[in-house]
């Protein structure tokens, strides 16, 4: 094995948001960082749904707002039920720059742009197959015959841990551990997002859909309009999706976007790219049994941070802050002399402390509610049905609370039913 | 299908590779055989997998690295990894 003579602080496997901020970090208080990039060039190989949230870039990179690559603030969000040709929607407009649309890969590069000029070496063209290790320490990685030594290491790797994998840290993922994204970015001019999704200048929406959208699978739609192009898609738990999804995939979002109430956007408008990725989703099961070890740190997608409510996804933000603490945790190991375990462990503190494991914890039901089959079935249709009782009309007028029992009774959702699942909701989401 | 509806070759169409010549994905035929659900046919979502008389045919180039039919493959016949060199897909608008 051929072993590159220059020895760094921090190695950093993945310059995705998690990577690229924990080098950006690193490399700005004066830590000799090298990041390894396995695409063409950083943010080549991210996918995500396509809104950020903001606050959390905001404290890593003081000019965010000012310099990074935001499409649209989301300034209209919005819930819809689809069943059948209906759509049932809440639409809550009020949102003030706190999130945003872009496409990932922008992003991407550009916070690893931030890295390199803070510092940090990027190499592209890389792909780490595993960890160099002395004993229990992990002294490096290894990309396929050559290796090169760091103090420590920060796995940012992503969701597919080929790395951690290998190295024995985690079990290979099990389908019950994540969901599926599959997703178009498709042309749309700026006037008609204007004109359809009624947005001004720099405004955007972020929409999701539950229901029919994934033929009742545990999961829903998005869509998130961005400076000229629309991103739809839509995620699907895959273990439900093992046992019911009964076409292929690809086609749920061509039905997405053909919908009767859907198509006016998409008219005319042709495809600028296609793209898939998994999605952490039982991220108390899919977490490494540790985030730190000897010489090691884990942060983003392989370290299960993401939430993922059905309504809203949060993955980037967390990512990012996740590669901030590890960067932080490394700064403070240094001060102790060393990237023992021991000294590392600050960065589990780090995490507990911050939103990404106050939010994990107070949302850790999530999970099992996105099990209950009727939040994407019956509930749905008992919308659409309600809405039809009440505005549906030729002659006669019926009263609201007669319309919302013949729903539940046309849709089999008896008086238990409906509570037991409305304490659900209530208590996990 | 609607005339909406797009062919999922088409819809690939608008993607950019740098095709590595070393396969990433590799399949045990042996194990393969025993598989009676086959979840990656439906699951991939490039459509890399299909069935030919009863025997799985796979293609690697048109892979967009999600990793979904590592995960899906009830009996680990399917070897996957990421692409060397920075090849395999190339995303600008994800």
């Amino acid at each position: 094995m051929a072993e590159i003579p220059a020895k760094f602080d921090a190695i950093v496997i993945g310059s995705g948001p998690a990577g690229s901020s924990s080098a950006y970090y690193l490399a700005s208080k004066g830590f000799k960082v090298l990041m390894l990039e396995r695409g063409r060039s950083s943010g080549s190989k991210n996918v995500f749904g396509g809104r950020v949230y903001a606050a959390p870039l905001k404290e890593i990179y003081p000019d965010f707002e000012k310099s990074a690559p935001i499409h649209r603030w989301v300034t209209r969000e919005k819930v819809s039920f689809m069943h059948g040709n209906e759509l049932v929607s809440l639409d809550y407009e009020g949102n003030d720059r706190k999130s945003f649309t872009t496409y990932l890969s922008q992003l991407t590069g550009w916070m690893a742009l931030k890295a390199e000029n803070a510092g940090a070496a990027i190499v592209t063209d890389i792909t780490v197959t595993g960890l160099l290790m002395d004993g229990n320490r992990v002294t490096g990685v290894k990309a396929g015959n050559e290796s090169v030594k760091a103090d420590v290491v920060i796995d940012a790797e992503g969701v597919n841990r080929l790395v951690l994998e290998s190295a024995g840290i985690v079990p290979p993922l099990k389908p019950s551990h994540v969901a599926l994204g599959v997703k178009e970015v498709v042309k749309v001019e700026p006037d008609v997002i204007a004109n359809e999704f009624g947005l001004g200048e720099g405004e955007g929406m972020a929409w999701a859909v539950l229901g029919d959208v994934t033929a009742g699978l545990p999961g829903g739609g998005f869509i998130y309009t961005n400076k000229d192009s629309v991103s739809i898609g839509l995620v699907v738990l895959l273990d439900s999706a093992i046992d019911g999804a009964n076409e292929d995939i690809y086609k749920y979002v061509e039905r997405f976007k053909s919908h009767p109430k859907l198509i006016k956007y998409f008219k005319d408008s042709r495809i600028m790219e296609y793209s898939a990725h998994l999605i952490p989703e039982d991220v108390w099961s899919l977490m490494p049994p540790r985030f730190y070890y000897d010489g090691l740190l884990i942060a983003g997608d392989a370290a299960g941070f993401l939430l993922n409510l059905g309504y809203t996804y949060r993955g980037v933000d967390f990512a990012a802050y996740s590669g901030y603490l590890a960067g932080r945790a490394v700064e403070q190991a240094h001060g102790h002399g060393s990237m023992s375990a021991e000294n590392l462990s600050v960065y589990t503190k780090l995490l507990e402390q911050s939103f990404i494991m106050k939010n994990l914890k107070r949302f850790s039901g999530t999970h099992k509610l996105m099990r209950n089959r009727r939040l994407f079935t019956v509930y749905p249709a008992m919308m659409a049905s309600l809405m039809r009782h009440i505005y549906s009309l030729d002659y006669e007028s019926q009263k609201m609370f007669s319309a919302l029992l013949g729903a539940a009774k046309e849709n089999g959702a008896g008086p238990f039913t409906l509570l037991s699942d409305g304490i659900g909701v209530m208590r996990h989401l | 299908m609607s005339a909406a509806e797009q062919r999922l070759e088409d819809i690939l169409n608008n993607d950019i590779w740098d095709v590595d010549p070393q396969p990433h994905i590799t399949v045990d035929n042996e194990k393969c055989k025993k598989c009676n659900t086959k979840p990656c046919v439906r699951l991939c979502p490039a459509g890399c997998y299909t069935v030919s008389d009863n025997t799985l045919v796979f293609s690697y180039e048109g892979c967009v690295e999600c990793g979904t039919c590592r995960v899906v493959c009830p009996l680990e016949a399917i070897h996957w990894e990421f692409p060397k060199s920075g090849r395999g897909i190339y995303f600008r608008f994800s």
